[in-house]
Parts: C-alpha cells; structure tokens; sequence
C-alpha cells in the first residue's frame, strides 16, 4: 500500500469551472429582480391568465400581449415541482438520456435551410434524403446520443416539413430526438407519431421518445405560439426545451453576465408558466447564449464567449438542479475546414469539461444556417478524444504502478509486462480518423488530409447497407400522418413556389 | 471648407449626437446653406464611418452611434432642404413580416440606412401584408424592406409582395428583403428587387435600388 487515503478529495474527471457558488446566486437573484421588477411580455392571453391566476401582476395590456412580472415566490413554488431529473429513450429503449447534474449527451442541432452535399460539395437547400442520411450518420456514430433534424425539408410542402423531418429522422435513427415544429398543429401530428411508433400513451409515459423545442425572443418576449406549445407539452408529459437565444450585444446587454441574467429570467418564466400548468412538467433550459459579431453582425456559434457562457450558464443550471440544453459541435466556418474543426475542438472540450446535459449543434456551420456530415463526423471524433480527457488520471495502486516500476526498474522496458498488455487499451485512447503515421507511411496511404479522411467516413458510413429501423406498416401509418398534413395545407402552397 | 462643418464630420465619426446637433445649428445661424452642410458636413463624416467600418477599424455599436448622429443633425436640416427643393436620398418603409417577432435584423438595417441619410418608417415586427399596402399609401416610400428569421415565416415576404402587386402598387416601389433563411435565389423567386445578406449590404443594395429608379 503506497498511499493512505484520508479524507482524500478525488476527481474522477477534470473540472472545470467559471462561476464560484456567490456568482451563481448573483446572476439567479438578479434574474428573480428583471423577472418581478421589468417582466417579459407573453403574446398568449391564455398563458398571461394562467400566470395571473398564479399570482403574477399583468399590466399594460394590449390586444394581443401583456406584461407580465412574476414575482419571487412563484419561482421558489414553480422549483419545488420541477422535475430534477428528466429521461428521453429511444424507441426501443435502448438508448437514453438520463438528464441531471453532470450527465453529458451529445447531439445534432436542427433545422439548418441550407446543407452540403457529401457527394458534390454544393451547399444546396436541405432535403427529406439529407435529413434522412443525417439520421442514418446519428445511428451510425457512436458518440451522438441525441438527434435533431440537421436540415430543413425543403422538397415537402413548407407548413407541413416537420412531420417528413420527424418521419426522415425516425428512417435513419433509433436515438432519442429532439423535435422542432411549424406550429401547434405540427407538435399534434408529431406527437401523434411518436405515439404510433413507441405504441401508445402509456408507453409514451414509461419514457417519452422525443423533447420538444421550444424558443422565446430575447429580449424577454414569449410568443403565442411558445406558450401554446408550453402548455401542450405540459398537458401531455412532453419534455421540452425552453431555450431562447439571445446575442449578446444586440438583443441582450454586450457583457455575458448580463446575457446570462436574461437568459434565465426568460427561461424562469417558461418554468413558472409549466409548473403552473402542470406541476412536474417536465422542463430543460439553457440554449445558445453567444455574441454578435460586430463587423458582420452575425450570431457567433464559434466563438469563445459562446462556449465560455454555455459554461457557466451550466454551472447555473446545476445550481437550479435543472437539466441543461447547451452548445458545442459548430462552428462559423462556410465549409468543414480548419477554422470548423478549430472551433469545434475549442467548444466540445469546454462544454465536455463543465459537464452540461444535452449538448446540441454537432454538424453545425455558418452560424447554424448550413449543416456539415463532414463537420458531423469530426466532431464524433473529437468527442471521444475529449471524453478520454474526461476520464482522468486516477490514482489507484494499481494506477500508480509503483511494483510495476520496482520490478522493471531502471533501464527497462514496460511493453511486455502484462500491467500494460491489460490496461493500455483503456488507459490510451486509439484515434480513428486522426493520423500519427510517419511522413512515408503517410504519402504510402495517399496524402490524404484530415478533411478528406473524414469525407471518406462520411461517404463509407453513407454507402453502408443498413437494416430499415421502422417496418413497411409502421412505416406506412407514420407517412400518413405527413400526407393527411399535407393535404390540409395545399391550398396555402399552390399559389406561390417559393421554394422551387 | 469652412471650421464648423470640419468639426461637424468630427462629431459624426465620433457618434456624438448633441454635438452634431448643435454645430448644424451653428453653421445654419451663420448661413451656411443646409446643401452645404448636408455635402460637406454630415456625408464626409458618414462616408469615413463607412470606410473605418470596412477596413475593420469600427464597429457596429460604433456606426450605429455614428448614424444616430447624423439622424439628428439631418432632423434640423430637413425643412431646409426640403424648403430649398433638395432631393432627400430616399424613404424606406421597414417592417418584419407577419408571425414574426425577430427584428434585430431589421432595426440593425433600420439604423444603418439611417446613417446612409435614409428617411425610414418602422412598422415593427409581426407586420400583416395589408399593413405593408396601407404603410406604402400612406408615406409614398421608394423602398420596401421585408425581414424574417424563420424558414416558416418567409413565406409571408412572398404573400406581401403579392398584396402589393394586387393593390396595384408593386411599380411604385422597389423591394428588398432579408433574414436568416432567405438567400437572393429566393428573393429572386418572390419577386423582391433584391436581397441583402446583412445590414452593410442592405444600405449598398437601397442605394442601388435608388439610382436604378
């Protein structure tokens, strides 16, 4: 026995961390005064009722919107009924996400307009077969644990796209998913799917096999449509992410404390209004917090301050003891390139290391505007790599090796000895894409570059045969659902083809 | 050129607001015409904002203090140039369209036209087509801007600029829009004038629109 653990403090994983425990309550507290003090304007008069009758003061009423302040103690109510921990499965169950405290998932991020096509390198508008084959990668990479429709369906009707995202998603993965929708009539039909596919309510409830995605305006803004979509995913045991995206600088004040006091007070809200609903509705906050860029005026998704602000806004939630939406796996860069990998390598690490739930936006370029199956597949890669930081250095006898070191002693050599033979494999982390050959080894193996490594994952994983996840019936009921929508919808569409 | 106006383009570049204020009316009370100041006063100040934004040695939150600036020196001199038959650079009608709430693109144009010494009218967010029919009516704009975040909502740019062609007033005005999701193939498909990909554009893309006229 080399070491005598007394009152030892172990990390079992690195931390890391931005805010000290005081910060943290300065920002909640703070968030309690904007909440009470300047309130958030809620364009749902059902939902300004609803937080009326909850104790909430409503002033400065208009047709269709009002002002309201929810005052302290209803959070502090609204906090007793939420639920701590919340759990989305797959559809058979055999992936799951068990969101609370430092549990990571990582996942895709949703409704891109534009894409790249693998096979020409032409960013186009996304389609039912990218989204599709996005899916099928979701499956396929084993460090995606949560999908997310990585391109809008842009060769379906426009009001009805994201029931063929669900169904497209549904093709290509058994992961568990977080949905976007149109409008209220596109989160019925979707959950209506979901029914079929995981057979029936009850099922549903042993574990629901998608969240929902849900996004507030900064600043303060609550739109008809958010809270109708609230309150049905409360009605109906749906978790939902209620994650606004404010930038900094422009719809939220340029400093990042300011940015994350309003972010929570926003996302306070859609907790009090839940809550009130329902008590236990099921709620993840968070989002994309970042800042504008001030020469282009676009939303940063690759710099420091949005990794640096999903941070401690983590911390916050943990604090909150609220499940955490955050952002990592995207980039600015227009193609999968240097720049891309850079800032992925820089968010992933940050995200990982703070230890967020649901860490959303793999795949991500150009602002979220264009998604990446290259950009997907690196970021697969450097997840791992990142989670074998994650890993740590423990510091058991065994690990510190100290007989191993007495019996080889100096001048020797450790290959041979069995205490590496059995834990190199776990101890050493093994790339995949990345190359550590030799130059000769390398020009042998065709010069080939990171980029273009990848681009043959992609292709490989693409043009490998897979086993249909839903069978035709199912498959069938599902389509159904989609063209019934579609039928409902095509007067609106046949005046104008906007979308070619 | 005379010290007042040197100064006032100080005032602009700097974003000074009252500044600029005051020093327009001095030059007025020393009867430089409001032409004059508005040539070689306010536009040299705006045009090395421009130039500064571009080469990256300004910023946003910079030019738009800028802009604001000139706003309010542009303010005083409107009756004046408006009473001597100057020609104003033009009038924008701007508003985010129907079921959208996201306007920060639309200010962010809103405030950089401004400083480019356009005349705007803000009809806000969440903007109904007819709105936008009534708003061109009403303030005889030679522009229309249209912006949406949302891949569901641009759809409405489309509806608007159909109503306007149904009331019979899409020659009247030229129509330019942006957001997000929309790039110039689609505006090009709705039948928009033109598309700019962010505010600086949008200001060129006005300007064009105006001389094109």
């Amino acid at each position: 026995m080399q070491v005598k653990p007394t009152n030892q403090l172990i990390n079992t994983t690195p931390v890391f961390e931005v805010f000290t425990e005081d910060e943290i309550e300065a920002i909640y507290y703070s968030a309690l005064r904007v909440l009470y003090e300047t309130g958030v304007r809620v364009y749902c008069m059902e939902g300004v009722d609803l937080a009326h009758s909850g104790g909430a003061i409503v002033e400065d009423v208009t047709e269709d919107s009002a002002l309201v302040k929810i005052p302290p103690w209803m959070v502090d109510r609204a906090r007793a009924t939420l639920p701590r921990k919340v759990t989305i499965v797959g559809p058979d169950r055999k992936y799951r996400m068990e969101l609370y405290k430092n549990q990571i998932y990582f996942g895709t991020g949703s409704d891109t307009p534009f894409t790249i096509d693998p096979y020409t390198g032409e960013r186009r508008r996304a389609t039912y077969e990218d989204v599709k084959n996005f899916a099928r990668l979701a499956e396929a990479l084993p460090n995606i644990d949560f999908h997310m429709s990585l391109g809008i369906v842009q060769d379906r009707a426009v009001g009805t796209y994201d029931r063929w995202q669900y169904l497209a998603m549904l093709e290509g993965t058994n992961k568990p998913i977080n949905i976007t929708a149109v409008d209220m009539e596109g989160v019925r039909d979707q959950f209506e799917m979901a029914l079929i596919r995981v057979g029936g309510k009850e099922e549903w409830k042993k574990g629901p096999i998608f969240s929902l995605y849900i996004e507030p305006v900064s600043p303060l803004s609550h739109s008809k449509e958010v809270v109708e979509k609230l309150l049905f995913a409360a009605d109906n045991d749906i978790p939902f992410v209620y994650t606004p995206c404010p930038l900094a600088g422009a719809t939220a004040p340029s400093t990042l404390a300011g940015t994350a006091v309003q972010a929570l007070t926003e996302s306070l809200f859609g907790i009090v209004l839940s809550q009130l609903r329902k008590p236990g509705a099921q709620v993840i906050i968070g989002g994309l917090m970042s800042n504008m860029d001030m020469h282009t005026t676009v939303y940063c998704y690759g710099s420091p301050e949005m990794a640096l602000l999903s941070a401690g806004y983590t911390q916050i939630t943990k604090w909150l003891e609220v499940p955490m939406y955050e952002t990592a796996g995207c980039s600015d860069a227009k193609v999968f390139d240097e720049q891309a990998a850079m800032e992925a390598a820089i968010n992933i690490a940050t995200a990982a290391l703070v230890g967020g739930n649901m860490i959303h936006d793999v795949g991500y370029l150009e602002q979220g505007l264009t998604s990446s199956m290259e950009m997907m597949v690196a970021s697969d890669e450097i997840i791992d790599m990142v989670k074998r930081i994650l890993r740590g250095i423990p510091i058991s006898d065994e690990d510190l090796a100290l007989d191993v070191m007495a019996e080889v002693g100096p001048g020797g050599h450790y290959l041979e000895h069995d205490h590496t033979y059995e834990r190199f494999r776990t101890h050493i982390w093994q790339p995949k894409l990345i190359d550590r050959r030799g130059w000769e080894d390398w020009v042998a193996a065709g010069s080939k570059t990171y980029g273009q490594r990848v681009h043959d994952r992609v292709i490989e994983i693409l043009e490998t045969e897979t086993e249909p996840l839903l069978d035709e019936a199912m498959y069938k009921e599902l389509r159904r659902i989609c063209e019934l929508a579609d039928a409902r919808h095509k007067d609106e569409e046949l005046d104008m083809k906007m979308f070619g | 050129m005379s010290r007042v106006l040197e100064r006032l383009s100080t005032a602009i570049l700097e974003g000074d607001k009252d500044k600029a204020a005051r020093l327009v009316e001095r030059a007025l009370d020393q009867g430089v015409p409001a032409k004059e100041i508005l040539d070689n006063g306010l536009m040299p100040g705006m045009d090395e904002v421009g130039a500064r934004f571009r080469r990256g040695d300004m910023f946003v939150p910079e030019v738009i203090m800028s802009a604001d600036a000139m706003q309010a020196g542009l303010d005083l001199l409107r009756p004046h140039l408006v009473a001597g038959g100057v020609e104003l650079v033009g009038k924008i009608v701007m508003g985010t369209v129907k079921g959208d709430l996201h306007d920060i693109g639309k200010n962010l144009v809103d405030m950089m036209c401004e400083g480019a010494g356009f005349e705007i009218v803000d009809l806000g967010f969440n903007v109904p087509p007819e709105a936008f029919v009534e708003a061109i009516k009403e303030h005889k704009p030679d522009i229309v801007g249209m912006s949406a975040m949302l891949t569901t909502t641009m759809r409405a740019m489309g509806y608007t600029i159909k109503a306007i062609e149904e009331a019979g007033l899409r020659d009247r005005v030229k129509i330019m829009v942006g957001g997000a999701p929309v790039d110039a193939e689609f505006a090009k498909r709705i039948g928009a004038d033109g598309y700019g990909s962010n505010a600086a554009t949008a200001v060129e893309l006005a300007k064009q629109l105006i001389s094109a006229n």
